[in-house]
Parts: structure tokens; C-alpha cells; sequence
């Protein structure tokens, strides 16, 4: 990692900005899932209360977690170490306000046109056009602001980290109105096959082309920083960032592996689907080889703790996302709460988990000051890291149980009353990680605001 | 490798530019040329609108639309195919069965029954856990229906015609009278199935199990105490039956049972083949004939050999 000695000026206002937003949104999206959840259990509970039935809570839900919650999160923490490790000054930190005021004037609108109904009707596309125009919108102030600031850079070298988040808002900003089909406003949607096809190209890549990659730029600013070493690799660095990107693109298609869809394109799905095992293991490795011997670092540090789990789920959910890719399993996995376990898995559990590190680490480094409470912060960890673990046990069993029935015949309707329990143990769940947002809300508001600082 | 600004920016394009190509714009050169499978139809004014609201309320989160080659359920008889899609825009594939797939509800239940399930489903499938859509108001709910009908197209489109068809024989019967109605009822049901007792004895487990199946599946539309006044009631037309007027017209365990296990077309009473196996048709049969029509032919002859298991 490059030095970062020299003096620099910049007073965070972006990478705060996002951090209150990221931490403000987990605290209604985590809500909304509760929410469904319960609705789950109790259908009548909010018997005809409109702007509230699950049909519109579940987007809502999704859209916040991704949009609201994870990403501003990792943006956060990449407004903070982008110009740090550049050497420079954010280049500007008023049009990085601006963004956070876009953004945030965004996630208000989504939301409220959602409860409205208004939709187009495509999962992870939902928003409609005016919405989209203003995500896109929100991607470019911040890719100009990223763009600009590495072109005013006085470290000559980009590290890994860089490379990440500007690969991931330019691509994300291009394939969000691709999938999002935005030349045709009133619909955003295409007809038939084709539109299956390409929004599942973009669905998958919120995860693929977003999510993941400023998932890798925390961690690979994070870990070597908290365990005071060298990266690993540099080789495995650009394995992993080039062959993610040319991988993770291909993958979408194995949504629609049971769907009149071209077979070639299943092929390259499965295929492709399989070999994220190479982006994946080249990521881990070389992390997880950075951090050997110095596991006591990082368990000192809560933010660094938050990132190296995330990287332990990152593990799983891919070995389980490869897996279900194929079709014979895929025949047992598909359209039931298994699939439900592993998005919870991947997006709360390694992109929200080291979304959350990413703020934890920066937040006492912004301030200038301890976190208000590392003890709520460690709370937070553990009911996260309970809540997503429970929630793949539970889901997954209630996924097996489903789809093993209706291999052999039964109907849904038959099978409710078996996954019921297990409904009502994930809306459980479900209270808890609502609950650690809420604490971590309160701990970070604390942390950047009023924290005196632990004594300690 | 040098990573220099523009290896990242451009590189990371070229990638995209290169993958767009093949995962995007071949398959739309592969698939937009599908042509309409034979059950193809353009949708209608009115089903377009029903759609609207199957969209704004976010039905596709837990209804699929999408039949595969394992299904065993409802529509499960045909596999979709690219060209029943022509239409949808957006295409609604669904990506879970919260509840059960829609490719073929169209024509599956008589609209009244779909009203009275938007009204809260819970009123014909007690187990049921979707949302009620009272809210959305009767006009909305019948454009709703409206479109739910179409699902399947030309076989929806046949299978409405065979509700329509014998709505009208129902409600002519219905209106005739309790005993026309019965004598109705009992002359749909193929004569072999009429003369045939329930072939099992009545026990205190058969019963109970008949109670749970009952609470199950039956309670929303013919009541708790098998008088047709249940929750679904008053959106029915015909009614659901009240039991108590069966007694001593004709009424047998094979009746019971071959009307459960196909139902009764143009009615709200819906087959139950998929859900219920045989023992447990038998056993709501004879609950429903001990405890509400108060007489059961439960092991009278004729029954041939007893089944090996019985007492």
C-alpha cells in the first residue's frame, strides 16, 4: 500500500454524507423486510392497508437495501479512501454533496412512487423512468467526482481499490440503463423473451458490476491497513478484478435456466457461473493470504472485523451461487425461500457486512475521534452476523422443503402450513437485524456528532 | 500490468461493449424472432388494464408465470414456450411460487370465486397467506379478474367458455329450488359414482382427520357448521351448499366424493385432485356426511373386499 503522509485538506463531507444516508437507509430497508416478513406469518395484520401490501413492501424492501442502505455504504467508505490513497484532495467535495442530496432525494422518490404502485413491474427495475434518469443521474455526479479526483491525483499509482469503484459506478451507470430499458420511458421494459434476457443481465450485475466490486475496494483498503501488511499479490489483484468483470457479466442467464431461452445462453450461464470460482478465489486468497498470522488485528478493529466476515460469506454465497447454477439442483432451488437465503446471504452478509466495516473503520478516522460506542458497534456485529447465518439456515430448510414437495407433487398450498414456523423464526430474525440498525443508526449519528469519545 | 486510468476506464468498457454482445444483443437477435405458440392471443383492452394492477401491486413476487418441465401443478399439462409471451410487456416470469404459479388460472375458477379470494383470500383458502385486495375496489377487482381470466389465452379463453356454460345450467338449477337443485347436483355425477357408499368405516380418527381437512380447504365457502354461510358466502352466486339439504336426497359417499375430487364447473367449488389423495377425500366425505348432513353411508354394502388395513 502507497504511503498517505502527505497533508490533506479534505473535511469528508461526501463520505459522511453517504455514511448517514447508508446508515439512515438500513434502518427503513431492514423495516420494509421486516415488514414483509411479518406479513408472511400474518397476512391480515395490515389487512387492506394499500400502500403497505407485501406486493409493494418487497420492492421497496429490495430497492433500499441495494440503493439505500449497501451502496451509499461503500460509496462512503470510497470517498474516503479514493483521495487518501491518491494522495489528493476529493475533487470536489460540494458537488459530493450535492450527490448525497440527489442520491438521498432519490431513495425518497423510489420509495413513495413504489408504495403508490407505481412500477414497471421488473425485479431489481422497478423504478420508473423519471426515478431511473435520476439514478443515472446520481451515478454520473459521482463517476465525475471519482474520474476527477484520480486525474488530480499526485500518487502515481492506482491501487486495486481504485480500480474497483471506478469500474464499478461507470459500468453500473450503463448496464442500470440498459436493464432499466430507458429509451422507452413509459414501459421500460421490452416484450416478451428478450426482456426476461436482458433484465436478468441486469440483475445480476447490481450484484456483479455494484455490489462486489466496491465490496472488493473496501476490503482491499480495509484489511492491509488494519493488519499493517503488504497486499499479498499484486497478480492476483488484477486476476480478480479483470476476471470478475469479464465472469460475473455472463451470469445472469442462469435465472432463466427453466425458461424458453436460448440453450447456448444457458450454457455460457452455467458455465460462466462456475468459473467465479477463479474472481472469487483469486479475491480471497489474496486477502485472506494479506491477513494471515494477523487474525488479532483485525479482531481489534470492529470495522476491519465487519469486512474479513464479509469476505467469509463472500466465500459461501459464491460456492452456493455456483452450485445453484446447476440445473439439477437449480430443479429443487428454484422460485422457492433457498434462493431468498442466499440474496440475504450475499447482500446482507458479505456486501452489508462490509458495507457496515467500511463505515466503522472510516467513521472514528473522519471524526477524529473513538466510535461513540464499540460496544454497540460489536453488538450490531453479532446480531448481523446471527440474523444473516439464522436467516440461511432457516430459509434454506424452508427452500428444501418447498422445493423437494413440489418435485414429488405437492402443490404451494399444501406446503404452507410446513414452512409456516419457519416464516415466523425468520420475521424473529428479521426484529433482530432491524434492531442492530437501529442501534447502529443511533451509534454512528453519536460517533460523527457528539461523541466526547471512549475514555477507554 | 500497467493500471493506468485509461487501462481501468477502457479496458472495463471494452469488457462490457464485449459482453453486451454476446449475453444481450445476440440473444435478442436469437429470440425476437419468435413466433406465436398455438396458444397465442393478443390480450384485450380490458385484460390490459387487469394487467396494470397485477403490476402496481407486485403480484409477480410470489406468482410465477412460468411453466418447467418438473411441474406437476396447475397448467403443468403444457410447458411454456417463448412464443406465449408475445404480449407481455414486460414479460412477468415471476421469481418465486410464494404462491402457486398463473400461467393457467385463467378459467380455473368462475369469476365470483376470484372476487370473493381478492376480497381476502383467506375467504375461500383459509391456508392461504396473500394479501387481501378489498382495497383496491370492486371496479379495480374485476379488471383484476378480468385479466387473472385471460391467463392461458386460447385455453383460458376455452375453459371461461365451459364456466360460462354451466354458470348458467347452476344458477338455473339453484333457482329452481332446494330439491331441483339436489336432484341437479346428484344427475352431474356419472351413475357408477352415484350408488357407491363411502367403502370405509366411520372412526373417531377418520373423522378428526376429515374435521382437519375440512378447516383446510371447505370451512371458507360452506362454513364452520356446514350451513354454506362461510366468509365467501355472500360473494357466491350460486351459493356455496348447505349441507343440511341433502339429507335423504339420494346423497352417498361416492357423490362426496367425485364431487370433491372434480368439482363442480360453473359453481365456486373447485377440484381438489391436486391437493387431496384418496384417503383424505373419503375422510372429508364422511365428515362432512356425519356431522352436517347427519346421515352417512360409510361401510354399507355394496363394498366388496375391506381394504387390508381396516380394523
Amino acid at each position: 500500500m502507497t504511503g498517505e503522509s502527505q497533508a490533506i485538506t479534505q473535511n469528508y463531507a461526501t463520505a459522511k454524507g453517504f455514511c448517514i444516508t447508508s446508515a439512515f437507509w438500513m434502518v427503513v430497508a431492514t423495516f420494509m423486510g421486516l415488514l414483509g416478513a411479518t406479513e408472511l406469518m400474518a397476512p391480515d395484520l395490515l389487512e387492506n392497508v394499500g400502500w403497505l401490501v407485501f406486493g409493494r413492501v418487497r420492492p421497496i424492501h429490495i430497492n433500499l437495501v441495494l440503493f439505500g442502505f449497501v451502496t451509499p455504504g461503500l460509496l462512503s467508505a470510497a470517498f474516503y479512501y479514493v483521495p487518501k490513497l491518491l494522495r489528493t484532495d476529493l475533487y470536489s467535495e460540494k458537488l459530493g454533496k450535492i450527490t448525497v442530496f440527489a442520491w438521498n432525494v432519490t431513495l425518497v422518490a423510489a420509495v413513495v412512487s413504489l408504495a403508490m404502485g407505481k412500477t414497471q413491474g421488473r425485479e431489481y427495475a422497478e423504478l420508473i423512468w423519471p426515478i431511473d434518469m435520476m439514478v443515472v443521474a446520481a451515478f454520473s455526479l459521482v463517476i465525475i467526482n471519482i474520474i476527477m479526483t484520480v486525474k488530480q491525483r499526485r500518487e502515481p499509482i492506482l491501487y486495486v481499490s481504485v480500480w474497483y469503484v471506478c469500474a464499478a459506478v461507470i459500468l453500473t451507470a450503463i448496464t442500470y440503463g440498459l436493464g432499466n430499458i430507458i429509451w422507452k420511458p413509459s414501459s421500460g421494459a421490452l416484450v416478451g423473451i428478450p426482456d426476461a434476457i436482458i433484465l436478468w443481465f441486469y440483475g445480476h450485475n447490481v450484484f456483479g458490476l455494484l455490489l462486489t466490486p466496491l465490496s472488493a475496494g473496501v476490503t482491499y483498503y480495509v484489511i492491509p491497513k488494519a493488519c499493517r501488511a503488504p497486499l499479498y499479490s499484486h497478480t492476483l489483484s488484477l486476476w480478480g478484478f479483470w476476471s470478475l468483470l469479464v465472469v460475473y457479466t455472463h451470469i445472469g442467464t442462469h435465472h432463466l435456466l427453466q425458461v424458453p431461452v436460448p440453450t447456448w445462453l444457458k450454457v455460457i450461464a452455467i458455465v460462466d457461473s462456475n468459473a467465479m470460482v477463479i474472481p472469487v478465489m483469486a479475491f480471497l486468497i489474496n486477502i485472506w493470504y494479506t491477513a494471515k498470522g494477523k487474525l488479532g488485528e483485525i479482531h481489534a478493529d470492529i470495522g476491519a472485523k465487519f469486512v474479513f466476515t464479509g469476505t467469509i460469506m463472500y466465500f459461501f454465497v459464491s460456492i452456493q451461487g455456483s452450485m445453484m447454477s446447476l440445473p439439477d439442483v437449480q430443479r429443487v432451488t428454484h422460485f422457492n425461500n433457498w434462493v431468498v437465503a442466499h440474496a440475504h446471504l450475499g447482500v446482507l452478509g458479505f456486501a452489508g457486512m462490509i458495507a457496515l466495516g467500511g463505515i466503522y473503520y472510516i467513521l472514528p478516522r473522519m471524526t477524529g475521534r473513538p466510535l461513540y460506542s464499540r460496544l454497540l458497534a460489536v453488538f450490531q456485529y453479532w446480531m448481523i452476523l446471527i440474523g444473516t447465518v439464522g436467516f440461511t439456515v432457516v430459509l434454506t430448510i424452508a427452500g428444501l422443503i418447498q422445493g423437494n414437495a413440489w418435485l414429488n407433487g405437492e402443490t404451494v398450498y399444501r406446503i404452507l402450513p410446513q414452512i409456516h414456523v419457519y416464516y415466523v423464526t425468520r420475521a424473529a430474525l428479521g426484529l433482530m437485524i432491524f434492531s442492530s440498525a437501529v442501534i447502529g443508526f443511533y451509534n454512528i449519528i453519536r460517533s460523527m456528532f457528539f461523541s466526547p469519545g471512549e475514555t477507554s | 500490468m500497467n493500471m493506468t486510468l485509461k487501462t481501468v476506464v477502457i479496458g472495463s468498457l471494452l469488457v462490457l461493449a464485449a459482453v453486451v454482445f454476446v449475453m444481450v444483443i445476440m440473444p435478442y437477435a436469437d429470440t425476437n424472432k419468435t413466433t406465436p405458440s398455438e396458444i397465442f392471443r393478443e390480450r384485450s383492452p380490458a385484460e390490459a388494464a387487469g394487467r396494470a394492477f397485477y403490476i402496481a401491486n407486485g403480484c409477480v413476487y410470489c406468482h410465477s408465470q412460468s411453466i418447467r418441465k418438473v411441474d406437476w401443478g396447475l397448467g403443468a399439462e403444457r410447458i411454456a414456450q417463448a412464443g406465449d409471451y408475445l404480449a407481455d410487456h414486460p414479460i412477468l416470469l415471476g421469481s418465486a411460487r410464494t404462491g402457486p404459479d398463473l400461467s393457467q388460472e385463467g378459467g380455473e375458477h368462475p369469476n365470483d370465486w376470484q372476487i370473493a379470494h381478492f376480497i381476502n383470500p383467506r375467504y375461500t383458502r383459509p391456508l392461504s397467506i396473500m394479501p387481501a385486495f378489498a382495497f383496491l375496489g370492486m371496479e379495480n377487482l374485476k379488471q383484476l379478474t378480468t385479466y387473472v381470466q385471460s391467463l392461458g389465452l386460447k385455453h383460458a379463453d376455452k375453459r371461461m367458455e365451459r364456466q360460462r356454460l354451466w354458470k348458467k345450467e347452476a344458477i338455473k338449477a339453484y333457482e329452481r329450488g332446494p330439491v331441483a337443485n339436489v336432484k341437479w347436483l346428484h344427475e352431474q355425477v356419472p351413475e357408477g359414482w352415484r350408488k357407491l357408499p363411502n367403502p370405509y368405516p366411520t372412526t373417531d380418527a377418520g373423522l378428526a382427520r376429515g374435521h382437519k381437512i375440512y378447516q383446510d380447504f371447505c370451512l371458507g365457502c360452506h362454513g364452520p357448521i356446514g350451513d354454506g354461510m362461510g366468509p365467501a358466502q355472500p360473494y357466491l352466486y350460486p351459493p356455496p351448499l348447505n349441507f343440511t339439504i341433502v339429507k335423504d336426497r339420494g346423497i352417498s359417499g361416492g357423490i362426496l366424493y367425485y364431487q370433491i375430487m372434480n368439482g363442480i364447473t360453473g359453481t365456486a367449488m373447485p377440484y381438489f385432485k391436486r391437493e387431496l389423495e384418496s384417503e383424505k377425500i373419503w375422510d372429508v366425505g364422511n365428515y362432512v356426511a356425519v356431522y352436517f348432513i347427519n346421515q352417512t353411508d360409510a361401510d354399507t354394502e355394496p363394498k366388496g373386499i375391506d381394504a387390508s388395513y381396516e380394523p
